[in-house]
């Protein structure tokens, strides 16, 4: 007998009927979930910044890349971001977007910021959530050291569980990679002092776009 | 490595007791690790119901654990990971180096990993000529100075600004000043970045994984995990056989009380969420994914009075509170599982013989059980694993008698009442100014003053109405 074997055989010796709990529902209830949203992420250490459209959009985004001195920036066209063109809006910013620039690898690497939207957030704990696919890249916004995302309103859910009820009853399967991310990181290993940045982006920057469509 | 006997763990836990840095650090951690639990489960709603109902889950999960693994199997197989079964630690780590040679892999990026540690991991992958780096900043730290972790959470939680500065200077080959704590993390993200970059294979666990869709889920605060899982081109992930659950209603549930348990945050910085490795139409991401499913005797306690230990989510919150553990810290353990937990599981993990020590480190307060999330019972499994110890005479004849000599006196209520008379009256002559002065010749509590007897014993006050 294989290891697989041996282990489903014993685990099966012992194998007894026993009901499994109903999912747990959500018992939140936020009067102004957008309001909770950006709470919780400043709580986490992440910025908030919320336009009521598109145009705000572009000049917040505007603002936080003078601010950073932004020389290159990586950005993933996913949905909504597919309908425009972000890179054309900074002409004297070297742009790379991802499914039409080609290897993002190198370019990430050295890249000052990264932008992407978001499938998803959760009021409750201040959470974005990207995804993996054919225009979103992992390091696109893993590797440089400020990640800008550019929520939709109409994605910002209440907690976890609202969302996995969200997704399971749509029934897509999920991507190869989905990540919940809650402020920037961070690291109190060293004498339990907090430091930003040590490995993902030092800083989150959330611009909430109130009617950003869906 | 030789067993950890009480002789071994008392010897530990005096130079620990010693080390008034580690003191300090032990405290602070352990402070802020509470006071942020308490914090957290007082801001849900609903934290009991929610306890319990995780408690439900595991239970339930355990008792079909061969069918939910079957299932995570399949799910798995169809999302494009290859699925390795592992009855040993031998078994696991000659699986991961046999994937990193077909690979030609010369170095692998690890993010923090018990189960990694359990087997073994860097040693036997050093020993194939395949050198392992460890990227969370706390594993990173104990790895250059070749130490082993003293808290679940907080790995290097004994080591001294000078003493990590002095350690990224070698390894960085920079002049690096233990003043500037960010400048120290600063360092550490570009020189672990090149190791990102040029690795080979990336090496996780996992904090659980989920069956319904073949997922594992990997909780990190620094981003090291989601590096090791995005950018080398072979992602190999370990975990022991029960860190499953069916659904993602489940998952839901475990994630809500991890973090909050272990640090108090709402949610760990970053949740990977990995089904499956990069598919054809994703940007990047590794080409190959393995799953390593891991045994090592967990199978053998299903089913047994020990099954509820297979119900932990190893979120570090027993620690903080154990009053052994926030004083003698993780070396005396002698395990990668510490505390309260590493107590129960070393010994059922690799042989009650080898940590003989760990079921009597504990004063049985039940403080763990009290925030356990999962409310396990481990001062029932403590004293059901001293009983072993004792009747397989692993513990030197002496504690032996006088376990079992206090458990004769515990159990007879004249007799308990007539030891308590007789240690006030040997203990008088020891007492100054309200505090017991112990010879250091005898003094079990390494130096600490306990205050004297109360003037009359509480049974006493009870039996007159006094109280
Ligand atoms: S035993 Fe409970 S408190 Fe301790 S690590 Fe496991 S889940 Fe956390």
């Amino acid at each position: 007998m294989d290891a697989r074997e041996i282990i489903l055989a014993r685990l099966r010796a012992q194998q007894r009927d026993e009901p499994h709990p109903p999912a747990w529902r959500s018992r939140r209830h936020f009067p102004d979930l957008i309001a909770r949203f950006g709470q919780a992420l400043e709580e986490v250490g992440g910025e908030f910044l919320r336009v009521a459209n598109w145009e705000g959009a572009w000049e917040a985004l505007g603002k936080v890349l003078d601010d950073v001195g932004a020389k290159r920036v990586v950005v993933n066209p996913d949905p909504p971001l597919d309908r425009f063109d972000v890179a054309a809006r900074w002409p004297t910013v070297e742009w790379h977007v991802v499914g039409r620039d080609g290897d993002v690898r190198s370019f990430a690497r050295e890249a000052d910021v990264g932008v992407s939207s978001a499938v998803a957030a959760l009021a409750e704990t201040g959470t974005v959530i990207v995804a993996s696919g054919p225009a979103h890249s992992r390091l696109a916004v893993l590797l440089p050291p400020v990640h800008v995302v550019l929520l939709p309103a109409s994605r910002v859910t209440v907690d976890l569980f609202t969302w996995v009820a969200q997704w399971r009853g749509a029934s897509s399967p999920l991507p190869s990679s989905v990540t919940l991310i809650t402020g920037p990181s961070k690291t109190a290993d060293i004498e339990q002092t907090l430091a930003t940045g040590v490995h993902g982006p030092g800083r989150l920057i959330v611009v909430l776009v109130e009617e950003g469509g869906e | 490595m030789s067993p950890v006997t009480l002789g071994h763990f008392r010897a530990q836990a005096r130079q620990a007791l010693a080390d008034p840095f580690l003191q300090q650090a032990l405290a602070g951690a352990t402070a802020h690790f509470r006071e942020g639990r308490e914090r957290a489960l007082a801001e849900l709603p609903d934290a009991e119901a929610l306890r319990d109902h995780l408690k439900a889950i595991r239970r339930a999960t355990l008792a079909r654990l061969a069918d939910h693994l079957e299932t995570f199997e399949r799910r798995a197989q169809d999302a494009g990971a290859v699925v390795h079964w592992a009855l040993t630690p031998e078994e696991a780590t000659r699986i991961v180096v046999q994937i990193a040679r077909e690979h030609r892999v010369q170095m692998v990026v690890k993010s923090k990993s018990m189960t990694s540690e359990e087997i073994h991991l860097n040693a036997a992958l050093q020993a194939a000529g395949i050198q392992p780096v460890e990227t969370d900043l706390g594993e990173w730290i104990i790895q250059l100075a070749g130490e082993s972790p003293s808290h679940i959470i907080a790995p290097a939680v004994h080591k001294t600004r000078q003493q990590v500065a002095e350690l990224l200077s070698r390894a960085t080959g920079q002049d690096l000043s233990p003043d500037d704590i960010p400048a120290l993390a600063a360092a550490a993200r570009r020189f672990l970045r090149e190791k990102f970059l040029l690795a080979g294979m990336g090496i996780s666990g996992a904090n659980l994984a989920v069956a319904e869709t073949g997922s594992i889920v990997l909780v990190t605060n620094e981003g090291n995990g989601r590096l090791v899982t995005s950018a080398p081109p072979v992602h190999v992930a370990i975990l022991g056989i029960e860190k499953i659950v069916p659904t993602w209603a489940d998952a839901a549930v475990w994630l809500a009380l991890l973090a909050r348990s272990a640090t108090g945050q709402p949610l760990s910085v970053y949740t990977s969420i990995l089904t499956g490795p990069a598919r054809p139409e994703d940007v990047d991401g590794p080409k190959h994914m393995h799953i390593i499913l891991l045994d090592n005797r967990r199978s053998t306690y299903v089913g047994t009075s020990y099954e509820e230990v297979l119900q932990c989510i190893r979120c570090g919150a027993c620690l903080n509170v154990c009053p052994v553990y926030r004083k003698v810290g993780g070396h005396p353990y002698g395990s990668p599982y510490t505390g309260p937990i590493g107590a129960v599981i070393s010994p059922l993990l690799f042989g009650l013989d080898q940590y003989p020590a760990l079921p009597h480190a504990s004063t049985l307060c039940t403080a763990c059980v009290d925030v356990c999330p999962a409310r396990i019972d481990l001062p029932r499994m403590l004293i059901d694993l001293r009983t072993e110890t004792v009747e397989e005479q692993l513990i030197p004849r002496v504690d032996g008698w006088a376990e079992r000599g206090a458990a004769w006196v515990l159990r007879h209520p004249r007799w308990y009442r007539w030891a308590s008379r007789m240690m006030r009256w040997l203990l008088r002559p020891f007492i100054r100014e309200g505090r017991l002065h112990l010879p250091p010749r005898w003094d079990p509590f390494a130096g600490r003053r306990l205050p004297a007897p109360a003037p009359r014993l509480f049974r006493d006050l009870w039996e007159r109405g006094d109280v």
